[in-house]
């Protein structure tokens, strides 16, 4: 089985922080980018040739990735591959939707001539093993089976939702429905046998090229055609983290010693390229509690309830409280951090105040500069 | 410079029995060092930094955890298409009695030189703690027509250790002689003493052609002691070196050059300067500090867990620190776990080892208690039992 990562998407929800990044490389938990839980989910699932699919701002996506080495995905003959669109004879390529971006790349993934291609998006926070998926798209015989996660009713108007029968095969598929008939939502997890979606491909860019989303094109015609679907349901800790309000949600979520993604579970680690960098140093005016901290961090300061990334400082007298600092971010002495998310590279001038609310994070944009450090006596 | 312009010898047999138990299983070379590193990373990013692709290592006794520890020297950028990592096997002292042992040792040397196509080399051990600038004693080295450049660095007449091995300078500034400090003068204008950092650079012909020449001779001296007599013979430059450095030696210099890394200048100084240390990369969590968790002045790797209190330690990886534990002045490392309400001060724990709950364990600054590799501690007698062992 071969795994495509659609990791274009630009995430306008999430403002100032994918103004220049795409938003699979947005930095999470400390020591993660948000691609980093579906390229580990492959890793340890033994899915080792992936694709991932970039098009919005690549360049940090290209430089996190790299050759696939820190997922242990740089095998001969597998591993990963960042596909970009490229121009051709025919015309330029840009992706137009999901289910394009594939076709875009249907000479890609021939160069493997897999039986099931793994369609995954790069914006997910969860630990799921998609080999036990396979297995059960196998023993339905089914053409295609798709990843659902069972929600409330209530939050079933805002997913789209595959209605079952009793066999769990798909029998409808409703966007966002008003009176949802069932409660399993898409994630975004597909897997397909390849011959068959490459003839769907193939067949609607000859005539009509109709088939541009999965969810909107791709599914409701397999349906129509009675091609065998079927919903594999999910049970574990999911997290979309598309807007501010759920990106700062699900890293205050990572801090709870108890929380069911289990960071700490050895069987299943999420791996990250990381930089090698000095242990972190807590200073004797440092106050640290409830928080998570990383390598390279700095801290003379107060963090309560908040997430260091990589390379941060902070300086004395200031305080961090129920927020999120991306890595390399530098604040100052004196600052106020509360409810806020510090984009990467930021920097936070001596004095300065960054406070939001539960309901309206605060938001520091990459390599945004507030306020300025005054000099050191 | 290009790449292949100057190749490095690590040479990992150095003095460990003074640092027993922690040099059972390894030597001087990968003693666990500030939460994060090994000894052998100052030399091997030293080397990394001065562009130096191809780096030879001859292995000590003890050599599982280097290969573990360097593998393809990927974290280094070592692993290229020319040049590379070139590890040689250790060979015990009485096996030299065989002239055919003899003749190999200078062989490995000479093939490793030969093939390395580099003009200078530059011969260091692990053991002297530094960041120094590879370069900048490459320029020093090539503005004299001395044959041999060796690094010190000056230590307080005060602070030196008697013991240790110092310079005899003249007035030109040139290395005449080797004694061991107490035997050499202070220099009147800082009233320090020339410590040996045990680092050379020389050019690569005439260390081919010192090596045949001992080779022929069929006499065995080994490179470090050549080296020395080279340098009593020949005239030698002296580089200074102006960083931090510390000496690993014995339990109580590596418990200081420890807690050394507290000291935000010094800290700065060996590991956030524009040299980068680099190190084998582990995929660890990050470090979670419960509400109760009390922590000041200390150094931390990530993977940890901490609810209880920490003054002036340093915690390698994957540390947990369980509620009311406390943890002073003490080194804790990689996978060691402090049990409820234990109380741990100057304390060495190596690897894996586990100190129970209310456990008490107190050393002192200059006989920090040591405890082994994989030390289980469950309660207050088996402490004691450790103890008078």
């Amino acid at each position: 089985m071969l795994a495509m990562i659609l990791a274009g998407g630009q995430g306008t929800r999430l403002g100032k922080l994918t103004r220049f990044t795409a938003k699979p490389a947005v930095p999470f938990g400390g020591r993660y980018r948000i691609i980093d839980f579906a390229l580990s989910n492959c890793s340890n699932s033994g899915v080792n040739t992936v694709g991932v699919v970039t098009q919005y701002q690549p360049l940090e996506l290209n430089a996190h990735i790299q050759n696939g080495a820190s997922w242990g995905l740089a095998e001969k003959n597998a591993g990963v591959t960042v596909l970009q669109p490229y121009a051709s004879s025919e015309g330029e390529k840009w992706f137009l939707g999901t289910a394009h971006a594939i076709y875009q790349n249907i000479a890609y993934i021939d160069l493997y001539s897999p039986k099931y291609v793994l369609i995954l998006s790069g914006d997910h926070i969860y630990k799921m093993d998609y080999e036990a998926m396979l297995a059960y798209h196998k023993a339905q015989h089914a053409s295609l089976t798709v990843g659902v996660l069972p929600v409330t009713m209530q939050e079933a108007t805002r997913f789209g939702i595959m209605n079952t029968d009793e066999t769990n095969r798909i029998i409808q598929f409703e966007e966002k429905p008003k009176h949802p008939k069932s409660n399993l939502a898409s994630m975004g997890i597909y897997i397909f046998n390849w011959q068959t979606l490459k003839k769907y491909l193939v067949d609607s860019y000859s005539t009509d090229g109709r088939m541009e989303d999965f969810g909107k094109d791709v599914i409701p015609a397999y349906l129509s055609h009675n091609e065998p679907t079927y919903a594999y349901a999910f049970h574990g800790y999911w997290k979309d983290v598309g807007t501010i309000q759920s990106l700062w949600q699900a890293n205050m979520e990572f801090l709870e010693p108890d929380n069911p993604l289990d960071i700490d579970d050895r069987s299943w680690r999420i791996y990250s390229r990381n930089d090698a960098l000095p242990p972190m140093f807590v200073t004797s005016t440092a106050k640290v509690h409830r928080s998570m901290i990383v390598d390279g961090c700095y801290v003379a300061g107060e963090v309560d309830h908040s997430i260091l990334s990589q390379n941060v400082k902070v300086g004395t007298g200031s305080v961090i409280r129920d927020s999120m600092i991306m890595p390399n971010a530098v604040i100052g002495k004196n600052v106020l951090i509360d409810h806020a998310i510090v984009g990467e590279r930021a920097v936070i001038g001596d004095g300065g105040q960054v406070v939001g609310t539960p309901d309206d994070i605060a938001v520091v944009g990459f390599q945004e500069v507030l306020g300025r450090m005054e000099e050191d006596d | 410079m290009r790449k292949q312009d100057m190749c490095a010898i690590i040479d990992l047999n150095e003095p460990s029995a003074a640092l027993a138990p922690l040099t059972d299983e390894r030597p001087v070379g990968t003693m666990p060092f500030a939460g994060r590193y090994r000894l052998v990373d100052f030399p091997l990013s030293a080397i990394s930094n001065a562009d130096i692709r191809t780096v030879g290592i001859f292995l000590p006794k003890s050599s599982r955890s280097v290969e573990d520890h360097v593998r393809s020297g990927q974290a280094w950028d070592l692993d290229t298409i020319t040049g590379g990592v070139f590890t040689f096997p250790y060979v015990a002292t009485r096996d030299y009695d065989d002239p055919a042992n003899v003749h190999r040792y200078y062989d490995n040397y000479l093939t490793f030189l030969i093939k390395s196509k580099s003009e200078y080399v530059f011969i260091t051990g692990a053991r002297n703690v530094s960041n120094i600038d590879v370069s900048a004693l490459l320029h020093f080295h090539q503005a004299s027509p001395n044959p041999i450049t060796a690094v010190y660095r000056s230590v307080p007449t005060a602070s030196a250790n008697p013991e240790q091995e110092a310079f005899v300078l003249d007035a030109d500034n040139e290395v005449t002689d080797f004694a061991a400090s107490k035997d050499v003068a202070e220099r009147k204008s800082n009233h320090t003493k020339p410590i040996s950092m045990q680092m050379y650079l020389t050019r690569t012909d005439y260390l081919i052609e010192l090596l045949s020449r001992v080779q022929n001779s069929g006499k065995f001296i080994r490179l470090p002691e050549l080296i020395h007599q080279e340098i009593t013979t020949a005239q030698a430059n002296a580089f200074e070196y102006t960083g931090y450095c510390a000496t690993v030696h014995d339990i109580p210099s590596y418990f200081q050059a420890n807690m050394d890394m507290l000291d935000e200048e010094k800290f700065h100084s060996l590991l956030f300067s524009q040299r980068a240390i680099y190190t084998k990369n582990k995929n660890e969590a990050p470090t979670y500090f419960a509400p109760e968790a009390d922590v000041l002045s200390s150094l931390l790797g990530t993977g940890g867990r901490v609810y209880g209190k920490l003054r002036d330690s340093v915690l390698f990886r994957n540390v947990y620190v369980d509620h009311d534990a406390q943890v002073l002045h003490s080194i804790v490392m990689q996978g060691s776990r402090i049990g409820n309400g234990a109380h741990v001060e100057y304390v060495i724990m190596d690897k894996g080892c586990v100190v129970g709950p209310d456990v008490q364990l107190v050393g002192t600054a200059e006989a920090p208690i040591v405890l082994k590799k994989g030390t289980t501690i469950l309660d207050q007698s088996a402490a004691e039992e450790v103890l008078q062992s």
